[in-house]
């Protein structure tokens, strides 16, 4: 592929119960979102092992998105406050280890908002798009452009 | 000498019965290293040592022994018994069948370093006394001989012991000097071309999950083939993601001792990655791995205002 030819591809974990949700009432709202992003539904934010969002990259994705359920709705009381732990030093790690911090990317979104969550897919496709293409992320990679 | 009441203590242990095993150092066959020994009859405990090159973390050999009725005594510099509380936290081994002996340490030498600045020079020539080390009983220039993880280290007592022997350890004197500090400081895309150049050495061995005390897992993730979380191959990304992976499972666990570092056989300052990590959560959280027994681990607790401004 070449790089003229290249689309962000997106994986968004989103957990069951705000997220997913809100990714249903964009859609049935029938809001625009760029066609860039792939969606797997999680229980819950606190479900997401750091190796999910690495095994995206490794697999062709060029950026991820983790959403939840704001703080105090989570659907399991306290999942998202654990995750919310766990993704601030996942995220300090990797920057200094030099990764693009547009590829590892969070949100909270709830079931009515519709419009945020047409937003947040808008705002995380136009940053991928600007650091680019993912290749020496992934498994095959053999020297794209 | 310190020594002698290590091996007469050890031996007591065994001969009044009061553990079935006692976990040390020995001397090592190759120059410079200390192994591992196990001692189960009262005479091995002879061939117990105490230097500044006893370099394993000897916590890491209970993992072995979670689910046997033995009662174990284990040597423990204060990052050994460090790793023993968390072990203990983790409910890895239950504490009335461990004898913790506690040893005050100074810190590590680096055997490479010695080998080039005192040649010929055998572990029991080096000691520690009163703050300074010893080679051959003359005092000589400690800073540069040192590990880098020992330089930087902060708690030289140990934080749990059933007998502590030795005197406590006061403020060092040598310089303290923390090695993360120089990474830090890097610009990030020098930092980054230092990891991945470093990575593109790994070999993939896993002496540093093998060797570090608080990797117990029966199965790890980068053994895993389905879901095949990172290739065999060792590509310097999945050299990077194996030391990403591990280190995430390090937070608020790892208790910088470095034996992980001592271990790799290419040299790669690899206790860094954890290091990195154990800086974000004292920050962060306020929190050090292996100091109290009550405090909870940051990654099971959580504050309603925890920050989070980097979520959308
Ligand atoms: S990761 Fe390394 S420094 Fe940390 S506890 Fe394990 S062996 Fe020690
Ligand atoms: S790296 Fe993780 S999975 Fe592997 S042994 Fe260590 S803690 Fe367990
Ligand atoms: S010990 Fe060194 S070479 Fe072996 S896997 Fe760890 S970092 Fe790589």
């Amino acid at each position: 592929m070449n790089r003229e030819d290249w689309e962000p591809k997106i994986v968004a974990f989103l957990c069951h119960w705000c997220s997913y949700a809100g990714a249903d009432l964009a859609g049935i709202g029938r809001m625009q979102y760029p066609p860039n992003v792939r969606v797997i539904r999680v229980p819950c934010s606190g479900a997401i092992n750091p190796l999910y969002l690495f095994k995206a990259l490794r697999e062709g994705a060029d950026g991820v998105l983790v959403s939840g359920c704001h703080p105090g709705d989570c659907h399991y009381i306290s999942g998202n406050y654990y995750a919310r732990r766990k993704f601030v030093v996942l995220k300090q790690f990797l920057e200094w280890l030099g990764f693009e911090p547009e590829r590892i990317q969070f949100s909270w979104v709830s079931a009515s908002e519709g419009q945020k969550f047409s937003q947040v897919i808008q705002e995380v496709v136009d940053r991928v798009r600007e650091v680019g293409p993912a290749w020496k992320m992934v498994k095959d990679y053999v020297g794209h452009a | 000498m310190l020594e002698e009441v290590i091996r007469s203590k050890a031996r007591k242990l065994l001969e009044e019965k009061r553990v079935d095993l006692i976990i040390g150092w020995s001397e090592g066959t190759v120059s410079l290293k200390t192994a591992p020994k196990l001692c189960r009859k009262p005479e091995d405990a002879d061939q117990l040592v105490w230097n500044p090159l006893c370099s394993v973390n000897l916590a890491r050999y209970l993992k072995y022994y979670k689910k046997s009725p033995e009662k174990i005594a284990v040597l423990a510099k204060a990052c050994d018994a460090r790793a023993i509380l968390v072990l203990l936290k983790e409910e890895q081994i239950s504490r009335d069948r461990l004898v913790i002996l506690g040893l005050p340490c100074l810190g590590l030498l680096n055997p490479d370093r010695v080998a080039e600045a005192l040649p010929g020079a055998r572990s029991r020539d080096l000691e520690w006394k009163v703050g300074k080390l010893l080679y051959r009983g003359q005092p000589c220039d400690t800073s540069l001989l040192m590990e880098e993880t020992c330089r930087r280290c902060r708690h030289h007592n140990p934080p749990l012991a059933d007998e502590v022997i030795g005197e406590p350890v006061g403020e060092p004197g040598y310089l303290h000097d923390d090695y993360l500090e120089r990474y830090n400081r890097m610009d990030p895309g020098e930092r980054e071309a230092f990891f991945n150049e470093e990575m593109t050495r790994c070999i993939r061995c896993y002496a540093c999950r093998n060797a570090c005390p608080l990797c117990y897992c029966q199965e790890c993730f980068v053994e895993s083939t389905r879901p095949l979380w990172v290739t065999p191959a060792p590509t310097p990304f999945d050299n990077l993601l194996f030391q990403v992976a591990r280190s995430m499972h390090m937070v608020g666990r790892c208790v910088e001792c470095g034996a992980c570092e001592r271990a790799c056989p290419v040299k790669i300052p690899i206790a860094l990655f954890p290091i990195k990590v154990e800086e974000i959560v004292q920050v962060e959280y306020s929190f050090e791995a292996g100091l109290s027994e009550e405090s909870a681990a940051p990654l099971l607790t959580y504050r309603e205002n925890d920050p989070e401004d980097f979520i959308k």
